[in-house]
């Protein structure tokens, strides 16, 4: 065999071993100086290869092309205007309150109407706490009207937690436009 | 790792050389199991006799390993072989000849990546899959949230749900199957299984009652969940069939964001019960109740380290005012780990099959976009990961 005359200059995979924290053991490849147990220089069987394995889509049962039926946040109101809370808060506010007496009143005079009671919050915290915390202002929400007389079969609650802002911009007037409980009317 | 060697002249021999020799060495890179020789080496080296390396040449400049592969396309066909030797063992660790379909070189890559990486006591990712929510394909008129998945390095993206609705929360099931997800296209929130390679879903939970954030169980026969149906927002359980939910939490307080831990034996969940938002630990029944975080007023999201060896939970913490990150307690010390710093806000964390690496979603200023981050578990290194356009939250790091 030629050897060559200048050193030759090889390029390998070397084990980083023992990177890292004083409890995780290092990556271990057995030593086949020791065990010399690896299968043998003539290659093994072809291994098919999943090139791409068949993902489909699912829930394609909107074929209509139609909206669901939620109320789009897209800023139009119905007849009920939004009530608004606090930074992190599900408390109803006087002025909360004040404006549900008021729809309290107007769901009387309109038996025919059912509601769904949308509670949102504002971008800032997680994802699952914005969830519950909505849930929470749209359940806070739905028992003041009943308290107020309204049938609580009439209403239903949706949380969309910080899913579906109503201003989706970072500042303070739109965190606080967010936190919100939204009514959308049916017949 | 020297360049892939095309067994024959043809440009798409060539081309698959090209990209096997690439994502191979990135999939090795991150795996951070080896370190590699600086490819500027390279250009020194004789030609390489791939069926008899010179082992006492490779030995005398420090090597251990030396992966060989040869490529070649016929009629649309890729077959590909590797070849592991152990320098210092002058003999071959690892012989392999893989073929399939020429148009995905990469998943050949993957393959021979994983392959290598078992020769450690891990297991590779290179063939795993992220799962995320997007909101790439919303419009004006329809904020459609839509599930996506992409493998580990973001490529290859795929749109899993169409139904222009708000679709969340993705969780994998463990054999990779299925996605355990929130869905809104019937109009409240409820939990839907999307059965990923037959290309339907279906609910587990009904209308009428608020029910977020699934996680399967190991074993795959649970889902654990929130919901609101007994009136206030606790932990369920439910058979992945949807059949025996019942609550396993029952508190006046707000319980949400189940996490199930290796055995199956125990959830972690996130709990309001003290004033603030904090990560609680619990057997799959609800009982033996024991709070785990005491830093910071907001801990949310814990996810279980699935590798015995680690015993640790990550979720999302604020630990500054302002932004969140993503931090780590180790459930024997209660030490904590700060994974992200300084990288705005970051949330939702979900480890990597093997729990060597954490995948969440960062938002690096207020009112940019959120983009789906790639961590080792230390921190050390982070990296976007270019899994596409628009808002990509949620990440769940599948098999």
């Amino acid at each position: 065999m030629k050897r060559p005359t200048v050193p030759l200059l090889l390029v390998a995979l070397v084990l980083l071993a023992g990177c890292g924290g004083k409890k995780r053991p290092p990556a271990v490849l057995t030593d086949p100086a020791h065990k010399p147990s690896y299968p043998a220089a003539s290659p093994e069987p072809e291994q098919p290869v999943n090139t791409g394995p068949d993902i489909r889509s699912v829930g394609r049962d909107n074929p209509s092309g139609e909206d669901f039926s939620i109320n789009d946040a897209s800023g139009e109101n119905g007849p009920l205007e939004d009530i608004h809370f606090e930074y992190d808060k599900d408390a109803l506010s006087d002025e909360a309150r004040a404006i549900l007496e008021k729809h309290a009143l107007w769901l009387q005079n309109h038996r025919q109407a059912r509601v769904t009671v949308e509670g949102h919050c504002d971008e800032r915290g997680t994802v699952d706490y914005n969830l519950a915390l909505g849930d929470k202002r749209a359940r806070a929400t739905r028992d003041y009207l009943v308290s107020l007389g309204v049938a609580g079969d009439r209403m239903h609650t949706v949380s969309f937690g910080k899913e579906r802002p109503l201003d989706p911009t970072a500042t303070e007037q739109a965190f606080a436009r967010n936190r919100r409980a939204h009514f959308v009317v049916s017949r | 790792m020297p360049d892939c060697i095309p067994r024959a002249g043809d440009e798409a021999s060539r081309e698959a050389c090209r990209t096997i020799t690439q994502v191979l060495r990135s999939d090795l890179k991150f795996e951070g199991l080896f370190q590699f020789v600086p490819e500027n080496l390279f250009s020194a080296l004789p030609t390489l006799n791939p069926d008899s390396p010179n082992f006492e040449d490779w030995r005398s400049v420090g090597t251990n390993i030396l992966v060989v592969m040869r490529a070649q396309v016929t009629g649309g066909e890729l077959a590909v072989e590797a070849r592991v030797f152990s320098v210092d063992g002058r003999q071959v660790m690892l012989s392999k000849r893989y073929s399939g379909r020429a148009d995905n070189p990469r998943s050949f890559a993957h393959q021979a990546s994983d392959d290598i990486v078992a020769l450690t006591q891990y297991k590779g990712v290179a063939r795993t899959k992220i799962a995320f929510t997007s909101d790439r394909d919303a419009t004006k008129e329809r904020r459609a949230k839509e599930l996506y998945i992409v493998d580990y390095d973001g490529f290859n993206p795929r749109r899993i749900t169409v139904n222009n609705s708000l679709n969340i929360l993705p969780a994998w099931s463990p054999d990779g199957r299925a996605l355990a997800y929130v869905s809104y296209r019937q109009g409240g929130p409820a939990v839907f299984v999307a059965h990923i390679y037959e290309g339907r879903s279906e609910s587990l939970t009904k209308q009428g009652e608020q029910a977020f954030a699934p996680s399967f169980s190991p074993d795959g026969k649970r889902i654990a969940y929130a919901s609101n149906k007994t009136g206030n927002m606790e932990v369920w359980v439910a058979n992945a069939d949807g059949t025996g939910a019942h609550n396993v939490t029952s508190n006046p307080s707000t319980d949400t964001a189940p996490a199930w831990s290796p055995t199956g034996q125990e959830i972690a969940f996130t709990s309001d019960r003290a004033g603030t938002p904090q990560i609680y630990v619990m057997d799959s029944e609800g009982l033996n109740i024991r709070r785990l975080t005491t830093v910071g007023n907001w801990n949310d999201a814990p996810t279980w380290n699935p590798s015995k060896e680690y015993s640790e939970i990550a979720y999302t913490a604020r630990l500054e005012a302002g932004g969140f990150d993503i931090a780590v307690i180790d459930l024997a010390t209660r030490q904590i780990r700060q994974v992200t710093a300084g990288r705005g806000s970051c949330e939702y964390p979900s480890w990597a099959p093997n729990g060597r690496h954490l995948v969440f979603s960062c938002q690096r200023s207020r009112g940019g976009t959120w983009q789906i981050t790639v961590a080792d578990r230390e921190g050390r290194t982070i990296d976007t990961l270019a899994a596409g356009s628009g808002n990509n939250v949620q990440p769940d790091w599948g098999p």
